[in-house]
């Protein structure tokens, strides 16, 4: 579970989020949907710590979680698959998704069955398996995404923050890493997902959230949301 | 020909002194993009503890060559050690302060403060660095080489082998090689990557030291000897790329048999030009840029 209160956060003197609050239940999708330049991906960036908040906290698993450095967010459990993918391109996948267990590796998080975690993930993202000793900077745009993924789990998260998996692949890829969303919530991964897709996002979400300028405009359930005539006008192409 | 060949083997032991030294730069540039232009320095201040430890050593009766032997793990240790204090003192502060020269200033600043502690501590005099090995040639087909050339060759290559090893074989090294590839995302893996930054020093340093209780025993110590061997190095290192092992091995070999060769047709008098040229040419193309597009942290 993830509860963000009042956040505010931004680049040095730039003020980007004026005051944020969202609530990541445990088990449960999220989604954070809202145009360009609304404030999601610095969202996400100040929750894993990439970038100090100004004030307002962040709870994970009841601990306040807020001015932390990354790698001390990661290792208590939330994991980031950041926006632009981000794989590390000069190491093969394999690496790769050790890396994303490096907590585990390394004794700062329970190591649990990193192998058997590999092999399943091979089994979400079967071009994975064939790319296994593949360079990361030589996969495909949509195989960097699975891969960013599937290196994000590797950590065996509290909670999962998805920055537009679905940016720039093709629309039959786009399925794809929805189908892979639909079933990592089946297996009750709590989630906060970043989508442009705002209708895709609110069809696999429990929860929405409508940003604007930095700050929440609506929320509720997603369905809800769907049939909200100001927020299909604004951000579901009018259907 | 006979003597060309002598030339070249004489050149290819000291390249590879200039491409160890190399190596280190490349080593913390790739973690943090900054380096330690106190290098030589490095070099240096791990010869004369390298000297101060084997002489106390033979003095305990033990030969020189296992003197030697128990010396490396030493001067390495210490190497570490200095190279971590550099990265504390010189390049957090200035990397805290997202200031883009600041590193520099320090590690200039950071290595004149070593070569006058080592002035004070050992003097001014080129001291003779005792040789594990004996120091007449052997001939082979009659180009004559020293037993220690052949240490300095085999020790380099076995540094840089030893590293790419750890690299990409340990998860620690994944780290390091993560943390060089994008830093941001190193640190959502869960790496702490301050601390691989000042393992990247430790280790550049450890390097530098391990370069020189190699080269001591075929030249002579002295607290001036970091400073030339740094700068040339610098110059392969820009040479041979700041990414690139190969590289720089071969920026040193070339750089290594130009001298002898300057040495040998010209006069031992400029040895040390080719290298300092080679330095003033590639400043003079690729100026300031050389570090400033690297440096500007993307936010
Ligand atoms: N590194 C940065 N430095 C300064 N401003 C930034 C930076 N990144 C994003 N911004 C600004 O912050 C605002 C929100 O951006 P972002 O969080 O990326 O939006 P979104 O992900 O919703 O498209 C934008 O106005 C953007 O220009
Ligand atoms: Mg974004």
């Amino acid at each position: 579970m993830l509860i963000i209160d009042n956040l505010v956060a931004g680049y040095g003197k730039v003020k980007v989020l004026h005051g944020i609050s969202i609530m990541v239940p445990e088990g449960k999708v999220v989604a954070l949907i809202g145009s360009n330049g609304a404030g999601k991906t610095t969202t996400l960036r100040a929750l894993s710590g990439m970038l100090k908040p100004e004030s307002g906290s962040i709870t994970l698993g009841g601990k306040d979680i807020a001015g932390l450095t990354s790698h001390e967010i990661t290792r208590m459990g939330l994991a980031h698959s950041p926006e632009g993918r981000r794989v590390f391109s000069t190491l093969p996948v394999m690496d790769n998704l050790l890396l994303g267990a490096f907590p585990r590796l390394t004794g700062s998080r329970h190591k649990g069955d990193v192998d058997g975690d590999i092999n399943r993930m091979f089994e979400l993202f079967p071009r994975l398996k064939e790319r296994r000793t593949q360079l990361a900077g030589t996969l495909s745009g949509g195989e960097q995404q699975m891969l960013a993924m599937a290196r994000a789990l590797m950590l065996n998260p509290e909670v999962l923050l998805l920055d537009e998996p679905s940016m720039g692949l093709s629309p039959r890829l786009v399925e794809e890493i929805f189908v892979i969303i639909e079933r990592l919530k089946k297996a009750n991964m709590t989630m906060l997902l970043v989508e442009q897709f705002a209708a895709a996002a609110l069809e696999v979400s429990d929860f929405g959230y409508v940003m604007e300028n930095g700050h929440i405009r609506t929320s509720g359930e997603a369905r809800a949301l769907k049939n909200d005539p100001a927020v299909q006008a604004a951000y579901l192409g009018g259907h | 020909m006979q003597i060309l060949m002598q030339l070249i083997v004489s050149g290819i032991s000291v390249g590879m002194i200039y491409g160890v030294i190399a190596f280190g730069y490349q080593l913390t540039f790739s973690t943090s993009k900054t380096l330690n232009f106190g290098q030589g320095e490095a070099l240096m201040l791990g010869a004369l503890v390298g000297l101060t430890t084997i002489n106390f050593l033979i003095g305990q009766q033990i030969g020189t060559f296992w003197a030697y032997v128990i010396m490396l793990p030493v001067v390495l240790a210490f190497g570490a050690l200095q190279g971590s204090v550099v990265e504390w003192l010189g390049v957090r502060p200035a990397m805290r302060a997202k200031s883009e020269a600041g590193w520099i200033m320090a590690t200039i600043a950071l290595g004149i403060i070593f070569k006058n502690l080592a002035e004070n501590i050992w003097g001014r005099d080129a001291l003779k660095f005792p040789s594990p090995l004996p120091e007449a040639s052997l001939s082979f087909g009659g180009i004559r080489i020293q037993p220690m050339e052949i240490v300095v060759v085999v020790g380099a290559i076995a540094l840089m082998l030893g590293v790419e090893f750890f690299n990409r074989r340990s998860i620690y090294g994944k780290a390091v090689v993560a943390t060089s590839n994008d830093r941001d995302a190193a640190g959502l893996m869960g790496i702490n990557t301050n601390r691989i930054i000042t393992f990247s020093y430790a280790l550049s340093s450890m390097s530098a030291a391990f370069a020189g209780v190699l080269v001591a025993p075929v030249t002579l110590t002295g607290a001036t000897m970091g400073a030339v061997l740094g700068l040339k190095a610098f110059a392969v290192a820009i040479i041979g790329g700041l990414s690139s092992g190969m590289g720089v091995v071969i920026g040193g070999l070339i750089l290594g048999i130009t001298e002898t060769l300057t040495g040998y047709y010209i006069s031992t008098g400029y040895k040390d030009v080719p290298g300092l040229v080679l330095l003033l040419i590639v400043l003079s193309l690729k100026p300031s840029g050389l570090f400033g597009k690297a440096a500007i942290k993307k936010v």
